[in-house]
């Protein structure tokens, strides 16, 4: 009895409460800790502000565990359940209006709120901004891959390959014309150009990763599964001795001097506009074919599905963001060499996406932003943190062995809409 | 024609190694269609193992405890590494896949890329980022054959390499166990009503893999002394590829295709900047498997991924 | 001219001889059933027709078009809509997704609809969603439409993948043994859907059956294979009657 109770305590604690509320709770939460932040941090006898939610701090510092927890509680937990709970009835109220004039419109307004509370959370430390773009980044490379791996249920490992292809054509299209670098000549186009190049760069680096994608979609055709994963496994392989091997992009050195373009709204706009095309394919008919294929290929064909082009985009379009998603992620390092994109990477990419879920929009946010926090907050553990995440993630795989939030559809419109109190 | 035998000799025993290690993955991955993932780490544990084993029964001899000649030493380290691994096996099993055997495949084999890093880390943690030599066994002998140039060493290593392949076919051909195997690899679900229970089975298989691994380790510390936590990555994404690349169920093709990317990389480094092996050799298995999409042995049979 | 001919056709797994010199003829609006003991050949018949294998002699017309060498695809979006005989059902989808699905040849949003989220994209969906509805009536089972597909009872399965094989708006119906497995209320309701959906559309059906009183209930004319030749061809009556259709297959089923 008091088991239900309290379920039912805490449900009504935190429901009834639209996204729309949530945002407006983390964007006053954000905004003590910008100005309230340092004073508050001396109170309590933190050095700074901590910078991970006190997660690092506690892990370095045992004794100033009771004074993180009461930073994050004091700044995060509470005004973020008061103001969402306070203002759950006008946040409804105002949900429920935008959803009925536009889901686009309200899908404008939340992710601008968003983007505020991460501005405003990340503008404390250079530290936060890099983590946030590593994130958004991570989000991207774990949903495309989810593409392949959970809608079309092939077991492909080339992801770090069509990342490292989108790397370099991308840094080729920046470094090139802007840089005076030692691998390349002087610089023919002023630096002013450079943001009004690089969608350009980062779609070509994207279109390089989908053309060295057709190396593994023809293949599939004619086989799947574990000789599938074999091809892709060797084509990462082949990219990075192929970067190796050229010398022109520097080679095992690897290639630095990225122009400083990937700022973070940049990012947070691709992650975004790479979450909703990806979406909105995987819940049209033609993105769906892709399960349709994986579950019984011969049942799709007779039902008048194209197999070979749903394999075909499948691989393409997957690639297609690992590349954008390289390409940014060169620039926010501002470095990359061949190492990184090795077995490492793979394994990691590969742990966000089944921990997070199979076949899940959700899932792959879940994951990617999960792991990485996990990551970041166990810093401080060294060589420890080798050994519980991969724990964690085993424990994962045998309860729930599809993932945290595997097979569920990401439908904006009942993301924004108004929650209501009754269940 | 000197250059070319010499290359030969290496490459028997550089594919020895990679055919030892793809034997444990193809029998994993045969009978219990998982990719084991953690199979190269187990491969590194062999060899620390072995480290570990022929290092303490130095020092016995050396402090006078028991007197052991140096053969026997290596006889002794083979058999007990192989013991040990074969319990690190097993426990990898028990931990990480039994839990998951209904599961989708592909959550095993993150199973195993993590049981992996934990090896790894673990191994890291045990002993620090130094690198251990492996202690020299057996005095280095060279053999001078028409200009080619032998080390008893690299004899050996392929003689106890294939005597081991040819032990399991043995084993695997003759022996009830063998038999079960056999029925397992061909149905999984038949081997319940044959009385014997899937976990012997799996148990079984992770063992002798893993013993495998073992012998493959030191042979491996013999030749180039120098272990360091992370040695198995490579050898066991190689060995991975090797095994696959034999077709599933059949044990001689994962020897084979092992010895093949022995037999290529060497080849390749013969004949191009060594910088360019990985390049060829894998491009050479991609178009392998573009026109023998199932190996070489294998069935065409389309494993999919049970979702 | 016939809606689907199909004329010597002959075909050869390695060298083992699986159909011999079949022929077919099927007109508008006639029921056609195929029976035959097992291994005969009947759904390797099917499946070379809908184009999963290529036939190693022999022509296939529909409408009078050769559909020899068109992919399963192809031949299904041209009006061979068909079932299979252990319902390859999509494990991971609703039954809505699996009709809606059929109709994947009659979008014409493209890559661009689908990634954009076009205008057109949302009317064809909508359009294909309806008609998926429609079809999903048809077979009594729209009150399941957002269920997943391996939360339905048997025969529940098998309307949905009828009503699947009909939302590709086929000109000749396939059904591979459509009451396989089906308990004698069930196989009842079967028999009335199919003959209501033949006198509704006035749809083409050819049909491979296991249970000759549904063959003999439902066809106007029927086929009797053994080891992938025809030995009789005729209407129920002339069939029952067939000395070598009593001795080949009957003698041994007759109690069905």
């Amino acid at each position: 009895m008091t088991k239900t109770d309290k379920k039912h305590f805490f449900s009504r604690l935190f429901s009834g409460i639209p996204v729309l509320g949530w945002l407006l709770g983390v964007l006053i939460a954000v905004l003590l800790e910008r100005y309230l932040g340092e004073a508050l941090a001396e109170i309590l006898g933190l050095p700074k502000i901590p910078v991970l939610f006190g997660f690092v701090i506690m892990l370095k510092k045992p004794a100033l565990i009771p004074g993180s927890l009461a930073f994050v509680i004091l700044i995060y937990i509470l005004p973020i359940w008061i103001i969402a709970r306070l203002s759950a009835p006008a946040t409804n109220a105002a949900a429920g209006f935008l959803v009925r004039r536009s889901v686009g419109l309200s899908a404008m307004i939340h992710l601008a709120l968003l983007y505020a509370c991460i501005h405003i959370w990340s503008d404390i430390s250079a530290y936060r901004v890099l983590a946030l773009k590593l994130t958004l980044i991570s989000i991207m490379l774990t949903l495309s891959l989810n593409v392949v791996n959970g809608y079309m249920g092939e077991f492909s490992c080339s992801h770090p390959g069509f990342m490292a292809l989108g790397a370099y054509v991308c840094s080729i299209f920046t470094v090139g014309p802007f840089i005076n670098d030692r691998f390349f000549d002087q610089a023919i186009l002023p630096l002013f150009l450079a943001p009004y190049i690089f969608p350009v760069a980062l779609i070509f680096g994207g279109l390089a990763a989908a053309a060295g994608a057709l190396f593994v979609a023809i293949p599939s055709f004619r086989t799947r599964g574990d000789y599938l994963a074999i091809i892709s496994l060797a084509f990462m392989f082949i990219v990075k001795s192929l970067i190796e091997n050229l010398e022109f992009v520097g080679g095992p050195r690897g290639l630095g001097g990225q122009p400083d373009l990937a700022s973070l709204p940049t990012v947070f706009i691709w992650t975004v506009l790479c979450v909703w095309i990806i979406n909105n394919f995987v819940r049209s008919t033609l993105g769906k074919a892709m399960n349709a294929v994986r579950d019984d290929e011969l049942a799709a064909a007779a039902m008048t599905v194209n197999t070979r082009n749903t394999k075909m985009t499948a691989f393409l379009f997957a690639a297609f963001w690992a590349g954008v998603a390289g390409g940014l992620f060169a620039h926010v390092l501002r470095y990359v060499n061949p190492g990184t994109f090795g077995v490492q990477n793979l394994a990691e990419v590969l742990a966000m996406v089944y921990f997070g879920g199979l076949n899940s929009v959700y899932g792959s946010i879940v994951g990617a932003v999960s792991l990485n926090l996990l990551g970041e907050a166990l810093r401080p553990l060294e060589l420890f943190k080798w050994i519980i995440i991969p724990l964690l993630l085993i424990l994962v795989m045998i309860f729930r062995p599809k993932g945290l939030v595997a097979f569920k559809e990401f439908d904006p419109r009942r993301v924004l809409q108004p929650k209501l109190k009754s269940e | 024609m000197v250059f070319f035998f010499q290359n030969m000799i290496n490459a028997l025993q550089w594919g020895s190694f990679y055919a030892l290690i793809a034997l444990g993955y193809s029998m994993v991955y045969s009978i219990l269609m998982l990719f084991n993932f953690a199979h190269g780490d187990i491969f590194m544990v062999g060899a620390y193992i072995g480290f570990g084993v022929s290092t303490g029964l130095i020092a016995l001899t050396a402090t006078g405890v028991i007197a052991l000649p140096n053969w026997l030493i290596l006889v002794l380290t083979i058999l007990f590494s192989m013991f040990l691994t074969s319990l690190v096996g097993m426990l990898v099993e028990r931990i990480g896949y039994r839990p998951l055997r209904e599961a989708p495949r592909a959550s095993a084999a993150i199973t195993g890329l993590m049981i992996g890093i934990i090896l790894e880390t673990g191994n890291l943690a045990l002993l620090g980022a130094r690198r251990v030599s492996f202690p020299s066994l057996i005095e280095t002998t060279t053999y001078n054959l028409g200009g080619v140039y032998i080390t008893n060493k690299k004899i050996m290593i392929v003689v106890v390499s294939l005597a081991i392949m040819l032990a399991l076919d043995q084993f695997i051909r003759r022996s009830k166990w063998g038999m079960a195997i056999r029925a397992m690899a061909f149905d999984y679900l038949v081997v319940p009503l044959m009385g014997i229970s899937i976990n012997t089975i799996a148990r079984m298989t992770f063992a002798i893999g893993s013993a495998l691994a073992a012998v493959a380790g030191i042979l491996f510390g013999m030749a180039y002394p120098v272990l360091d936590p992370y040695m198995g990555i490579l050898f066991g994404w190689k060995a991975f590829v090797a095994a696959i690349l034999g077709g599933r169920g059949s044990i001689m093709g994962a020897c084979l295709a092992g010895f093949l990317l022995g037999f290529i990389e060497i080849f390749v480094a013969m004949i191009f900047p060594s910088t360019l092996r990985d390049l060829i050799a894998y491009s050479i298995i991609m178009l392998i498997l573009t026109f023998r999409p199932h190996g070489f042995f294998g069935e065409p049979y389309s494993a999919q991924l049970r979702l | 001219m016939s809606l689907l001919q199909v004329e010597k056709m002959t075909h050869y797994f390695g060298g083992l001889k699986a159909v011999y010199n079949y022929n077919l003829q099927i007109d508008p609006g006639q029921i056609k059933g195929l029976i035959g003991p097992n291994g005969a050949g009947k759904s390797t018949i099917f499946n070379l027709i809908t184009g999963i294998y290529k036939p190693t002699e022999g022509d296939i017309r529909l409408e009078g078009k050769s559909i020899v060498g068109y992919k399963p695809h192809q031949v299904a979006a041209m009006g061979l809509g068909r079932t299979f005989q252990n319902m390859q059902l999509w494990r991971h989808m609703t039954v809505l997704e699996h009709v809606k699905m059929a109709r994947y040849s009659k979008l014409r949003y493209g890559l661009c609809g689908a990634f954009f989220g076009t205008a057109k994209r949302r009317r064809e969906e909508a359009e294909s969603d309806e008609k998926a509805h429609y079809f999903l009536n048809m077979f009594g089972v729209d009150p399941l439409a957002d269920q997943n597909i391996f939360n339905l009872p048997y025969g529940a399965q098998r309307r949905v993948e009828m009503a699947r094989a009909m939302a590709t708006e086929p000109k000749v119906l396939f059904l591979d043994e459509p009451t396989a497995g089906m308990n004698p209320e069930e196989l009842g309701r079967m028999v009335a859907t199919i003959r209501q959906v033949h006198e509704e559309l006035g749809l083409a059906i050819f049909l491979i059956e296991h249970r000759l009183r549904v063959v003999m209930e439902l066809c106007e004319s029927i086929q009797t294979l053994v080891f992938g030749e025809i030995i009789a061809e005729g209407t129920p009556e002339e069939i029952r009657s067939n000395p070598k259709v009593i001795d080949a297959y009957l003698g041994k089923d007759v109690v069905e």
